[in-house]
C-alpha cells in the first residue's frame, strides 16, 4: 500500500475535472477533457485492486482526517470487497457516459459534462466512506447534478420527473438525517466500524425507528414497491447518460445502504423488520415484471423491469444468509451492467429514429445486424441466461429464498419466469419481423465509437457469467463477517 | 450612577465608528452627488467597525455603563456578522438599478443607524437597553422600507410595518414592565437571581412577561404568528433593503433571544422552551407552506426566511448553551445565503422581481444562475454547502434536547422548501424565455455575489473554522 490517499483522489478527480471544464470552457475542449477524466478516474480505481488484500474484512486504503471537530465530526474514507466492485464499476460506467453523450449532447455541453463529473464524484465518494457523515454529504451531493441531467437535457416530461426523482429522494433523505443525528448523539459516532462496536448501547426500540428511519432513505433509492414510482418517469425522461447511471449506479446505492448501515449497526432493527421487507421484496419481484410486461415504451419498459431486478437485490439481502446476500451484491452488480447495457442500447436508436414506442420498430435485425446482435446479447443476459451473468446471481438469490420460506422461492422463481417473458418479447417486437416501413429513412447500424461504448460491458457480462468468482471472491470475507456481526447465521 | 467612563465608551467603538460615518454622512448629504460615496463611506465604516470588534475580543467578557452592555464572545459575534451584512448590502446598494429618487446621503446614514442598534442589541444585558437599540434599528427600518416616496408599494409596506411594528414594540414593552414589576429590576443578572434562588419567584403573571418579551422578539425575527409584516415589507421594500432586513434585523433578533433567554430566564426553560417550540413549529409550516404559491421573488424569499426563522429557533429550544452556539451558526451562514439570494435579485434588477424573470437565466447569464442554485441549495440545506452544516447542527440540537418530533417536522419542512427552491432552478435551467438578457452587472454587485458565495461554500465544507467563535454568552 502506498502513502497516497488513493480513495480520495479517486473521488476527487472528477470534481476537479468538472471545475476545469467550468473553467476552460469550449464545447470541442469540454468532450475531450471530460473523456480524459473518466479514464483517468478508471485508470486510478483499477489501481486500488493492487495491494488489496481480498482476504481481509476490515477496510483497506483507509484514510481518516479531522473534519469539524467541534461536532465530532470525520473524513474517513476506505474500501472493502463490497463497495469495491461498485467503484469500480461507477468509473467504468461514467467513461461510457461520455461516450455515448459524445454526439448526441449538443445544447450546454460544459454544464453536461460538469454534472456528469460531479455526479460521479458523488457515486464514488459514497461507496468509498468509511463513515456515515461521509456517506450523507456523498448521497446528497447526487441528486442535484442528476436533477439537472434529467431536467435540462431529459426527454418532453423532463420537469416533471425531475422535480418528482428530486422530491421523492430528498424527503427519504432527510428521514436519514435525523436518523444519522439520533445514532451520533446515542453513540456519539458516525465511524461504521466504531458504530457496530457502539450499537450495544442502543435499545430494541430505537433500533427499530432508526431502522425506519433509514429505510425511508434507502427504499426510496432502491426502490422499494411502494416508493417505485418516481423511476419509469426519472429513468425514461433522462438523457441516455442519466439513465444508465440511474439504472448503473443509483440504485445500487440504496441496497448498499442497507448492507453498510442497517445490517451491521441494527440488526435488531432489521429483525424487527425482515418479513415484511421480504414480502415488500416478493411483491416488487412479481408486480414489478407484470407491469413490465404491459410497456408500450422501450425505455419505460426496462425501467420497470429494475424494480423487478431491484426486487431480487432486496430479496437475496434480506435472506440473511450467506449465498444470499452475495447473491444480491452480485446481482447489484449484474444489473449495473446490464440494465446501464440495455439504456445505451435503446439511447443509441432513439437518436436516430426519436421515437421509443415498440410499436414504431420491428424488423431491425435486417437493417442493423450488429446492433441486433448486441441487444439480444443483453436482453438474454437480462433474463439470465445461463453462461451470463444476471444466471449466476439469481440462482444464488433464488436458492436462499428457497431456504428461507417456499413462497419466497416461488415468488422469486416467478419473477425470472416473467422477466424472460418481457425481455423476449420486446425483443421479438423490436428486432423480428417484418421492418416497419417507418424506419426505412434512418441508417440504424452502429458506428464504431458506439460498439466500443457495448463491447466493454458485453465482455463483463460474459467474463462474469463464465466465471462469477471474478466478484465473489471479493465478497467471501466481508460478507462473511457482515453477517456474524449482525449475529445472524 | 455615574456618567460614562472611558473604559465604557471602549466598549462601543464598533457602534461609534458607525454613528461617525452616519454623522458625517448627514452633515455632507447635500452635498454627495454620486451614491458610491456614501456607499463606500458606509463599507468603510462597516469594515472598520468589524475589526474594531474583532479586536475586542482579546478583552475577554467585560460590562460596562453599570451592567447594562456586555462584551464577549457572543456579542462580538454577533456585531462581526451585522458588519459583514452591512458590507455586503451597500455593495448592493451601490450597484442597484433602481435607485432614482432615493436620497443617497440618508438612505445610508439609516442603514448605518440600524446597524448600530442591531449591534448594541446583541451586546444589551439590560431590559431597557434592549428595548430603546430594538428601537433604534426597527424605526430606521420602516423609513427604509418606505424611502422611495413616489412608491404606493412602497409607503403601504412601511404603513404596515410601522404599525404592526408598533404593536410588537408595545407588547415587548409591556413584558418588561411585568418583569420588572415582578423582579425589581430590569437587568438579566437580576432577573436571573430573583427568578432562581429559594425565594424564587412563581407566579402566573411571570409566564405572561415572558411570553410577551418572547412575542415582542418574535416579531423582529419574523416568526409566526408575528410574521405578518414580512412578505408585504419586503416586497414594498427595494431588494437590498428587504435583503438588509432578512439578514441583519434577524441576526439581531435572535441575539437577543438568545441572551435574554439564556441568561435572564435560564430558570424558566420549560415554559421559554415551550413557547420556542410553539414559535418554531409554526414558523416552519407556514413559512414552507406559504412560500410555496409564491411567484414574487421577495415575498417568495420573506417566507422563505419565515421558515429560516424556525430552523434557528430550533437550537434556543434545547435552552442550553449548545443549543444557542448552534443558532449561532445558523444565523451567521443564514445572513451569507439569504443575502446571497437578495443579491442576486439586486442583480438582475427588473428580472429579478418575479419567478418569470428567472427564465431561461442559465443560458443567457450561466454564472449568475450558477450563483443563485448555490444559493438555493445552501437555503435547501444540500450539502457541501453552509446550509447544511447550519441545519446539521440545529437539528441536533433539537435531538439532544429530546425534541424528535420537532426535528422530523423540521426535516418534513425542509422537503416542502426545497420544492420551493427548486421551482426556481426550475425556471433558471430547464426553461426558455423571450426576455433580453440581463444587463452586465456592476462590478460592486459581483463582488457581493463573490464574498456571500465564499462564505456559503466554505462554510459548508469546513463550518468548524466558524463554530469555534460561535460561544453562547
Amino acid at each position: 500500500m502506498t502513502g497516497y490517499p488513493m480513495l480520495s483522489i479517486t473521488a476527487f478527480l472528477p470534481l476537479a475535472g468538472a471545475v476545469l471544464i467550468l473553467i476552460l470552457g469550449g464545447a470541442r475542449r469540454t468532450r475531450w477533457i471530460a473523456l480524459a477524466t473518466t479514464v483517468l478516474t478508471l485508470a486510478t480505481s483499477v489501481a486500488l485492486l493492487g495491494g488489496f488484500d481480498k482476504s481481509v474484512t476490515a477496510l483497506q486504503w483507509v484514510e481518516s482526517a479531522e473534519w469539524i471537530p467541534a461536532w465530532s465530526l470525520s473524513y474517513g474514507m476506505g474500501v472493502d470487497g463490497i463497495s469495491l466492485p461498485f467503484i469500480l464499476l461507477a468509473a467504468l460506467l461514467s467513461v461510457l457516459c461520455v461516450g455515448v453523450s459524445w454526439k448526441s449532447i449538443r445544447t450546454r455541453q460544459r454544464e453536461f459534462y460538469a454534472a456528469l463529473l460531479v455526479a460521479e464524484t458523488a457515486m464514488l465518494g459514497l461507496f468509498a466512506a468509511a463513515n456515515l457523515f461521509v456517506f450523507f454529504v456523498f448521497w446528497e451531493l447526487i441528486l442535484i447534478p442528476l436533477f439537472l441531467l434529467i431536467g435540462i437535457w431529459g426527454g418532453p416530461g423532463r420537469v416533471y420527473a425531475s422535480i418528482k426523482f428530486l422530491m421523492f429522494s430528498l424527503t427519504g433523505s432527510v428521514l436519514m438525517l435525523v436518523g444519522m443525528i439520533a445514532l451520533h448523539n446515542a453513540t456519539g459516532t458516525l465511524d461504521f466500524k466504531a458504530l457496530m462496536l457502539a450499537r450495544e448501547g442502543l435499545s430494541v426500540t430505537s433500533q427499530g425507528w432508526l431502522f425506519a428511519a433509514f429505510l425511508a432513505a434507502f427504499a426510496v433509492k432502491v426502490p422499494m414497491f411502494p416508493l417505485h414510482t418516481w423511476l419509469p418517469d426519472a429513468h425514461t425522461e433522462a438523457p441516455t447518460a442519466g439513465s444508465v447511471i440511474l439504472a448503473g449506479i443509483l440504485l445500487k446505492m440504496g441496497a448498499y445502504g442497507f448492507l453498510r448501515v442497517s445490517l451491521p449497526i441494527l440488526p435488531e432493527g432489521v429483525q424487527l423488520f425482515l418479513t415484511p421487507m421480504l414480502v415488500i421484496s416478493a411483491v416488487a419481484i412479481v408486480y414489478g415484471a407484470y407491469v413490465t410486461l404491459m410497456q408500450t415504451d422501450i425505455k419505460r419498459l426496462i425501467a420497470y423491469s429494475s424494480i423487478s431486478h431491484m426486487g431480487f437485490v432486496t430479496l437475496g439481502i434480506f435472506t440473511l444468509e450467506p449465498s444470499g446476500v452475495e447473491g444480491a451484491i452480485l446481482q447489484m452488480i449484474n444489473h449495473g451492467i446490464i440494465s446501464a447495457a440495455l439504456f445505451l442500447c435503446v439511447g443509441m436508436i432513439y437518436e436516430r429514429t426519436h421515437t421509443r414506442q415498440i410499436a414504431d420498430y420491428g424488423g431491425v435485425v435486417k437493417r442493423a445486424p450488429v446492433y441486433s446482435a448486441l441487444l439480444a446479447f443483453f436482453c438474454l443476459a437480462a433474463t439470465g441466461f445461463p453462461g451470463l451473468n444476471s444466471f449466476v446471481g439469481e440462482f444464488l438469490i433464488v436458492g436462499a429464498a428457497f431456504d428461507t420460506k417456499v413462497w419466497l422461492g416461488a415468488a422469486a422463481i416467478w419473477g425470472v419466469a416473467l422477466g424472460t417473458a418481457y425481455m423476449v418479447w420486446l425483443y421479438y417486437r423490436v428486432v423480428m419481423g417484418e421492418p416497419n416501413p417507418g424506419l426505412s429513412e434512418f441508417k440504424l447500424e452502429l458506428g464504431i465509437r458506439e460498439v466500443a461504448t457495448l463491447a466493454p460491458l458485453a465482455l463483463l457480462a460474459l467474463c462474469l457469467g463464465l466465471y462469477p468468482e471474478l466478484v465473489l471472491s471479493y465478497l467471501r470475507a466481508p460478507v462473511a463477517s457482515l453477517l456474524a456481526m449482525g449475529g445472524l447465521p | 450612577m455615574n456618567g460614562p467612563t472611558a473604559t465604557d465608551l471602549t466598549l462601543l467603538v464598533p457602534e461609534l465608528i458607525l454613528v461617525a460615518a452616519a454623522l458625517v454622512l448627514i452633515l455632507l448629504a447635500r452635498r454627495i452627488r454620486h451614491g458610491h460615496v456614501a456607499s463606500a463611506a458606509t463599507i468603510f465604516a462597516a469594515g472598520a467597525a468589524a475589526i474594531a470588534a474583532g479586536q475586542a475580543l482579546a478583552w475577554g467578557s467585560t460590562s460596562g455603563f453599570g451592567g447594562m452592555l456586555v462584551l464577549d464572545g457572543y456579542s462580538q459575534f454577533f456585531k462581526i456578522l451585522i458588519a459583514a451584512t452591512l458590507v455586503v448590502v451597500a455593495l448592493l446598494s451601490a450597484g442597484r438599478r433602481d435607485g432614482k429618487g432615493v436620497p443617497r446621503g440618508e438612505y445610508h446614514v439609516l442603514m448605518l443607524l440600524a446597524a448600530t442598534g442591531m449591534m448594541l442589541v446583541a451586546s444589551a444585558a439590560d431590559l431597557i437597553p434592549l428595548y430603546l437599540c430594538l428601537e433604534l434599528m426597527t424605526i430606521c427600518s420602516y423609513i427604509l422600507v418606505g424611502i422611495r416616496v413616489e412608491r404606493p408599494t412602497a409607503n403601504e409596506a412601511a404603513i404596515k410595518y410601522f404599525l404592526l411594528g408598533s404593536f410588537a414594540s408595545a407588547l415587548l414593552l409591556f413584558g418588561i414592565s411585568l418583569t420588572y414589576g415582578l423582579t425589581g429590576t430590569t437587568a438579566y443578572a437580576g432577573i436571573a437571581e430573583a427568578l432562581s434562588g429559594p425565594e424564587a419567584i412563581r407566579q402566573p403573571l411571570l409566564l405572561v412577561a415572558i411570553g410577551l418579551v418572547a412575542a415582542g422578539l418574535a416579531f423582529k425575527i419574523g416568526a409566526v404568528p408575528f410574521h405578518t409584516w414580512a412578505p408585504d415589507a419586503y416586497q414594498g421594500a427595494s431588494a437590498p433593503v428587504a435583503g438588509f432586513l432578512a439578514a441583519g434585523s434577524k441576526a439581531a433578533g435572535l441575539a437577543a433571544l438568545g441572551r435574554v433567554y439564556l441568561v435572564a430566564f435560564g430558570a424558566q426553560t420549560p415554559v421559554v422552551s415551550a413557547i420556542l417550540v410553539g414559535l418554531t413549529a409554526l414558523s416552519l409550516v407556514v413559512g414552507s407552506i406559504m412560500a410555496l404559491p409564491q411567484t414574487d421573488m421577495k415575498r417568495l424569499l420573506a417566507y422563505s426566511s419565515i421558515a429560516h426563522a424556525g430552523y434557528a429557533l430550533l437550537g434556543l429550544v434545547a435552552g442550553t448553551p449548545a443549543g444557542v452556539s448552534a443558532t449561532m451558526t445558523y444565523a451567521f451562514f443564514y445572513v451569507f445565503m439569504t443575502l446571497g439570494a437578495f443579491g442576486v435579485l439586486v442583480a438582475l434588477g427588473d428580472r429579478g422581481a418575479t419567478l418569470e424573470g428567472f427564465e431561461g437565466l442559465a443560458a443567457q447569464r450561466p454564472a449568475a444562475a450558477a450563483l443563485m442554485l448555490l444559493f438555493l441549495l445552501a437555503l435547501t440545506g444540500i450539502p457541501p454547502t453552509a446550509g447544511f452544516a447550519a441545519k446539521f447542527v440545529v437539528i441536533s440540537s433539537a435531538v439532544r434536547a429530546g425534541q424528535i418530533p420537532l426535528a422530523v417536522l423540521a426535516v418534513a419542512c425542509s422537503v416542502v422548501t426545497a420544492f420551493v427552491y427548486m421551482r426556481v432552478a426550475v425556471c433558471m435551467y430547464m426553461r426558455e424565455t423571450e426576455l433580453p438578457a440581463p444587463a452586465r452587472f456592476p462590478a460592486v454587485v459581483s463582488a457581493a455575489l463573490v464574498l456571500a458565495a465564499l462564505v456559503t461554500l466554505f462554510g459548508g465544507i469546513l463550518p468548524g473554522a466558524l463554530v469555534q467563535w460561535a460561544v453562547a454568552p
